[in-house]
């Protein structure tokens, strides 16, 4: 059994940021849940463990940052819709829940020794981890675009320097600029995030007199998520500004010269570009992969009825890192899934009541002043896989009336969300 | 003579009614199973949130008579109301899960 003793191996000294609660009873040990990061998934999953479980399990929640851009609803401040402290949030009341927060960077899981690594070489024991690592970037997956490229070309699909960078640039673009965005390929996070973005480019440069600006989605996919949603919506706001491009007609992206603002594709070529939004081919997050959970695809598969990792019963994975079936990869599924796993290990640990794993989704996305569109469903274990029980989406021709109440929800939705996840 | 079978026939009768639920007066113990409506509530509360706060369009659903609960519910299922989200999340619950939220719900006081 692990004691406190224990726990912290390696270095010895115990950084001022991370704070381990002492056992209630010195030498009883309490099982422990690592939570490996700070976001919709992990932030959610260390709530519920520690304020469900009577202060039976000690729950530590590893996560690099001090505070939490959401990533959702990033794209209304791109639009000028909310400002950029309304998106960031931080941890102080989820330590009032008795989770110990510690700013660290987790390197890798040590499944045999049932240790998490952290970067700075100390050791964490676990009785069960929970891994919520978002997603990694495929910086090859865009010809002539990379790493060293994403200030020129920034992809902001990570949130923080990029969110705040990408802002910059739009609302640089001139009059009679030209914005390119190169969408991902499935799966990547967040379906209809590429679409409500574009949405908010032209947001801004119509709210800002710049009509005779252009903006082109070279897209690798035939279809996108709410897509007869969105041209419906741009094409009655925003008319003649939005051109998208499927796959059969642009025959692929073929280079890009960051240097230059150029995007070469088998159909034309956009030169001198005022904004150029690369938004590449996703993964799960290093960390996940580094610790043997991803397969093939570099996402985490999972057990539908608990979000284990069906590759080791003491480790859990939620969100974009994981192969989640029917749903989708959003802040609402990550969420939703953190609560089964919460379920799942107070059921193992203490014994705790479990019920059938159930989730659901809602994405909302915002085209234009009150008129917001959504999607999503209620899930189930089920085929072996999280399986939709029942879905739905928004219509077209909808009265302005129902998309500004549509519009309303989100708001409501971000700050119940928000408050679920950090109150 | 009063007839005693007869009154307490109608007492015992009265009691029925009552347990059945008219939903004066009745235990919420006797109803639905507030700990699987706190499980299934996972699911509402990053709409509707658990200290009955309001922000946009997301109405507070604390301290509702289950009955209330139960037949705004019963609503949805049956499309005599609107709104897509609440008809796909009240049509995936069965009769006692209802009672289950209805109780867990119903239990919350607002905050201020």
């Amino acid at each position: 059994m692990t004691t406190r003793r224990d726990i912290l191996i390696g270095t010895g000294a115990i950084a001022a940021a991370s704070t381990l609660p002492a056992p209630t009873v010195l030498g009883q040990a309490k099982p422990r849940v690592v939570v490996i990061g700070g976001g919709a998934g992990g932030a959610t999953a260390a709530k519920y463990i520690a304020k469900d479980s009577e202060k039976k399990i000690a729950v530590t929640l590893i996560e690099e940052n001090p505070n939490y851009q959401t990533c959702f609803h990033s794209n209304l401040f791109l639009g000028g819709f909310r400002d950029y402290k309304s998106i960031l949030h931080d941890y102080a009341k989820l330590q009032g829940h008795g989770v110990d927060v510690a700013r660290a960077r987790a390197q890798v899981i040590d499944r045999d020794k049932k240790q998490v690594v952290l970067a700075d070489g100390r050791r964490i024991a676990y009785d069960r981890v929970v891994v919520s690592p978002g997603i990694d970037l495929k910086y090859d997956s865009v010809p002539g675009w990379g790493k060293e490229h994403e200030e020129r070309m920034p992809h902001a699909w990570k949130p923080g320097a990029q969110t705040r960078l990408l802002k910059r640039r739009l609302d640089a673009v001139p009059n009679g600029g030209v914005i390119v965005m190169i969408a991902p390929p499935n799966p990547f996070r967040c379906p209809p995030g590429p679409y409500e973005r574009i949405s908010m480019f032209a947001h801004v440069l119509k709210r800002t007199g710049k009509t005779k600006s252009k903006i082109f989605i070279i897209d690798p996919k035939e279809t996108f998520s709410k897509q007869a949603l969105f041209q419906e919506g741009w094409d009655k706001h925003y008319k003649g500004m939005i051109e998208w491009l499927g796959p059969k007609v642009h025959d692929g992206v073929k280079s890009v010269d960051p240097k230059t603002g150029t995007v070469v594709t088998g159909f034309e070529t956009y030169k001198n570009c005022a904004l150029v939004n690369v938004i590449p081919a996703q993964m799960a997050g290093a960390i996940a992969r580094d610790s043997g959970l991803a397969n093939q695809t570099g996402y985490c598969p999972i057990l539908p009825e608990s979000m284990k990792s069906t590759l080791d019963a003491n480790i859990f994975v939620l969100g974009d890192a994981t192969i989640a079936g029917d749903m989708p990869k959003s802040a609402f599924s990550a969420n939703s899934q953190a609560k089964v796993a919460a379920m799942t290990i107070r059921g193992e640990l203490i014994g705790a009541r479990t019920f059938p794993a159930r989730y659901a989704n809602t994405c909302w996305s915002l085209i234009e002043t009150d008129d917001t569109v959504k999607v999503g469903g209620a899930y189930e274990a089920k085929d072996g896989k999280i399986t939709a029980s029942s879905t739905f989406i928004s219509k077209t021709g909808e009265t302005a009336d129902l998309r500004k109440q549509t519009q309303a929800e989100n708001m409501g939705w971000y700050a119940g969300i928000v408050e679920d996840m950090f109150g | 003579m009063r007839d005693g079978k007869k009154i307490a026939t109608a007492f015992a009768a009265l009691l029925a009614f009552l347990a059945l639920g008219t939903g004066i007066g009745v235990s919420s113990t006797f109803r639905g199973d507030r700990a699987l409506g706190e499980y299934l509530a996972a699911e509402c509360v990053t709409c509707h949130q658990k200290s009955g706060k309001v922000v946009g369009g997301v109405p507070a659903i604390v301290g509702w008579p289950e009955d209330q609960f139960i037949a705004v519910m019963h609503a949805y299922q049956k499309g005599e109301r609107e709104n897509p989200i609440m008809r796909t999340m009240a049509g995936q619950f069965k009769e006692d899960e209802l009672l289950a939220l209805a109780a867990y719900f119903g239990s919350l006081k607002a905050q201020r």
